[in-house]
């Protein structure tokens, strides 16, 4: 065949799966929302991960060890406290946190708890030393001691040792993200079997247009091109319908939180999924629907 | 253009065609008849591997249909028009789509095929119903628009079964009419047909088919007396 004949092949060839989409859109759209309502739930489980991630991630930005301080702390007392420190060789830089920089911070990494951070009758941050651990002093034997040591400081309210919780909650964004991958895998095996049957059903409805369009002669991918681009096309728009569900449901999350200043939804709903997270939706409901296709258009269904 | 040697048929054992032996020459128009049951739908739809031969060869333009690979089924169908004893018409498509998607398989720009399908239509006089689906048209109407998409992609072959059943006489005198113009260009054309005035006033070729045997002319004693009867013509035996 000619270029520009397979160029209009493939024009007719989308014609003929909108048209087809169209004359059974009822089908198509119980399926489309199905392939979505699977992503959905995909999309759930990359949200969750992506908003623990980013926890673990503004909190390994501060520093391993935050000693914080009493209100009524001398210079002398810090100086000290800066020295033990340096000279306990498991801390490679100190750094003072005003309570004004410990609230900016906090606002840049929790934008949704401004406005509840902004009802508050006074600055709740109090001012602390941050110590920035060498490498090798995190999993060492003398990191309990140097501890006890900081906690035995008059200036030293408390003392926050954060690698054990980040740790842990490391793992269990390990586990949602695999959960997720592992669960989207189900649900969009499912989908494209969903998608293959709903072929296969529209195949065998119209068996008899299909036999004329053989006795015709019409090719053998304009007959089955149409479906396998019908099943990709509900795939893809249920892959964007998802989105657009994910989408409204975590803006819906924000407003909720910013209305009753829920503090610990705040903490968990910040981001949306990334970028890769959202193609790998779309993608899924484009492979969902090649593979449903493809399945369902087998000579088995075609034939008899 | 259609070669058949000692083609045998048979449906679940039992035997339809014996031993069908027959050529019909490029740019020939031939008329098949025979008793109902007799065979003729089976042996047209051999020509476009609808039917494949128990035993024997069939060769249309060259190409031993029988045993040609399934991939190169379509395109020996593009290059026939085939008009079905049961029309085949697409029940969801109207008039003009029915007409005119056979022209889209062979790459005619939409232009082009609207203006084809229009002329065609208007050859079978049903240019007038372009939008009517099939089920709003009667029996005579679907059978030109059958005839319709036949024609439209100009074929080298044209095979036609019964083209004239549910035709009116001003009706299939028309049709042969615009057979034999279309034969006039080039196209070879295959006729089954029941209608003896209608093979005997045109004055063309006939084959018969006989007890499974395919048998050169008009042969009426093999024909059921009804038929037979009809006739007021002294009788063409070879024409
Ligand atoms: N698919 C099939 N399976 C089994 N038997 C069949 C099949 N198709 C046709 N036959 C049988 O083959 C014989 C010939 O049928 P065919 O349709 O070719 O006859 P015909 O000459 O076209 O008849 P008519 O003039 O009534 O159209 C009939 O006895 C019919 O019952
Ligand atoms: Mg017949």
């Amino acid at each position: 065949m000619s270029a520009p004949a397979q160029g209009f092949m493939v024009v007719s060839l989308l014609d003929e799966a909108i048209s087809g989409l169209w004359r059974a859109r009822r089908m198509t759209a119980l399926s489309i929302l199905l392939i979505s309502f699977s992503l959905f739930l995909v999309g759930v489980f990359f949200l969750v991960a992506e908003n623990l991630r980013s926890v673990t991630e503004t909190v390994r930005e501060e520093t391993a060890v935050t000693v914080f301080l009493k209100a009524d702390v001398t210079e002398a007392e810090r100086a000290a406290l800066e020295k033990l420190a340096l000279e306990s060789r498991l801390v490679a830089a100190t750094r003072f946190v005003t309570p004004e920089t410990a609230r900016e911070r906090f606002l840049t990494s929790w934008k949704s708890l401004a406005t509840a951070s902004a009802t508050l009758p006074r600055n709740p941050f109090p001012a602390s030393l941050e110590l920035d651990l060498l490498p090798d002093a995190v999993g060492s034997r003398a990191i309990s001691g140097f501890l006890d040591n900081l906690r035995a400081q008059r200036c030293a309210e408390d003392v926050q040792f954060d690698v054990e919780w980040i740790r842990r909650l490391r793992g269990v964004v390990a586990v949602v993200r695999a959960g997720g991958i592992g669960v989207g895998l189900l649900l969009a095996l499912g989908a494209a079997f969903t998608i293959a049957n709903v072929v296969r059903l529209t195949i065998l409805l119209h068996r008899d247009e299909i036999e004329i369009l053989r006795l015709v002669g019409a090719p053998e991918v304009l007959i089955r091109g149409p479906f396998v681009l019908g099943a990709v096309l509900q795939g893809l728009l249920g892959g964007l319908l998802a989105l657009g569900f994910l989408w409204a449901a975590f803006e819906g999350l924000l407003r909720y939180v910013a209305a009753t200043q829920n503090v610990l939804l705040g903490v968990f709903v910040v981001r949306f999924v990334a970028p890769e997270a959202m193609a790998v939706l779309v993608g899924g409901g484009v492979l969902a629907g090649l593979l449903g296709g493809a399945f369902g258009v087998r000579r088995k269904n075609l034939e008899g | 253009m259609i070669e058949f040697y000692s083609v045998a048929k048979e449906y679940h054992g039992r035997r339809v065609l014996k031993d069908v032996t027959f050529q019909v020459g490029r740019g020939e128009f031939v008329f098949l008849t025979g008793p109902s049951g007799a065979g003729k739908s089976t042996l047209l739809k051999m020509l476009f591997r609808a039917e494949r031969p128990t035993s024997g060869q069939i060769l249309v333009n060259g190409m031993n249909v029988g045993i040609m690979p399934h991939g190169r089924v379509p395109e020996l169908r593009r290059s026939m028009g085939i008009v079905f004893q049961d029309y085949k018409l697409l029940p969801t498509r109207n008039v003009f789509e029915n007409v005119s998607f056979v022209l889209k398989f062979l790459g005619v720009p939409m232009s082009e095929r609207k203006r084809r399908a229009y002329q065609t239509l208007r050859l079978v006089e049903l240019h007038h119903r372009l939008s009517a689906l099939p089920e709003e048209l009667s029996g005579g109407e679907q059978q030109r628009v059958a005839l319709a998409r036949a024609l439209v992609n100009d074929p080298e072959l044209l095979i036609a079964d019964e083209p004239t059943g549910n035709l009116d006489h001003r009706l299939a005198n028309e049709v042969m009419k615009l057979f034999a113009q279309i034969n006039v260009r080039g196209t070879t054309v295959l006729v089954a047909s029941h209608d003896m005035d209608l093979i005997r006033s045109s004055g063309r070729r006939c084959f018969t088919l006989d007890r499974g045997r395919v048998l050169e002319g008009l042969v009426e004693a093999a024909l059921p007396p009804q038929a037979q009867g009809k006739r007021d013509l002294p009788v063409h035996e070879e024409l």
